[in-house]
């Protein structure tokens, strides 16, 4: 099994920093690009909620994401100090709903739900944690 | 992200490349906004090629929807075209389809916004 783990701080500026992380596995673990992008889209969803909702008023607040990969498996684990919040308890959007009535927002974590294989959310020693997990049939290029 | 803009026959088309994440969605916004009211006020329709547009999230999407509400208000004409295979997904999964034409290729555009040759 192959395993990475970074630390940033709650702030949008971290996002770019994150991504690459993400990148650098990809290419490491020669998995396939085609599957990059639903995590790509989580961990920019999930960590700008962290910035945006759940350091709100505070400025201590941190987020560790951690990557596996396992046997056509990736995992990605993205933990927070900030306020407690279960993204999964939202409601569904309203896709139906016409252009005018669209709310702009929303749509992240229902984006998640559907690329993704498994999204759980736990409450752990105070910290936020998701878990992300997804097969990806491509056999990776080694 | 890197975005361009060129007009001719009464059509203004938007080239948008790159990643439209939450740190680009702002600007993108701006540049969106600024290139409605100028087709509003040309009498032109508005064409988004994404063809090179690699990467959105749920804060680009919300600059589509921001874009093809104010064209609506304007009464300019606006179709999206040449979506890569993760924006479509992107759209297709939040129902974006529904709300916005969304077309194959630029023929397709043009031919939605009343500006085929």
């Amino acid at each position: 099994m192959s395993v990475a783990q970074t630390t940033v701080k709650a702030d949008a500026a971290a996002l770019p920093l994150l991504q690459s992380f993400l990148s650098d596995f990809w290419t490491v673990e020669h998995l396939p690009d085609s599957a990059r992008f639903p995590f790509e889209l989580a961990l920019e969803e999930i960590f700008i909620n962290v910035v945006m909702h759940g350091s709100h008023g505070r400025d201590d607040v941190w987020a560790d994401v951690t990557l596996r990969y396992e046997h056509h498996h990736a995992e990605m684990v993205l933990r927070d100090n900030g306020n407690p919040f279960d993204p999964l308890a939202a409601p569904p959007p309203d896709l139906d709903a016409a252009m005018e009535d669209r709310p702009v927002g929303g749509l992240g974590i229902h984006l998640i739900r559907t690329l993704m294989d498994e999204v759980t959310y736990r409450s752990v020693d105070g910290c936020n944690v998701l878990t992300l997990r997804k097969h990806l049939d491509e056999t990776p290029a080694h | 992200m890197n975005v361009t803009h060129d007009t001719n026959n009464r059509t203004t088309t938007i080239h948008a490349a790159g990643r439209l994440d939450f740190e680009a969605a702002g600007a993108f916004q701006k540049d969106l906004e600024q290139a409605v009211a100028d087709a509003a006020a040309g009498g032109h329709a508005l064409v988004l090629d994404c063809a090179a547009l690699d990467y959105v999230s749920s804060a680009g999407l919300r600059v589509f929807l921001v874009g093809a509400r104010a064209a609506k208000a304007s009464s300019v004409p606006f179709a999206v075209y040449s979506l890569t295979a993760a924006v479509k997904e992107v759209f297709d999964v939040s129902g974006f389809g529904r709300i916005i034409d969304v077309l194959a290729d630029r023929a397709g555009a043009l031919e939605k916004v009343g500006r085929s040759a």
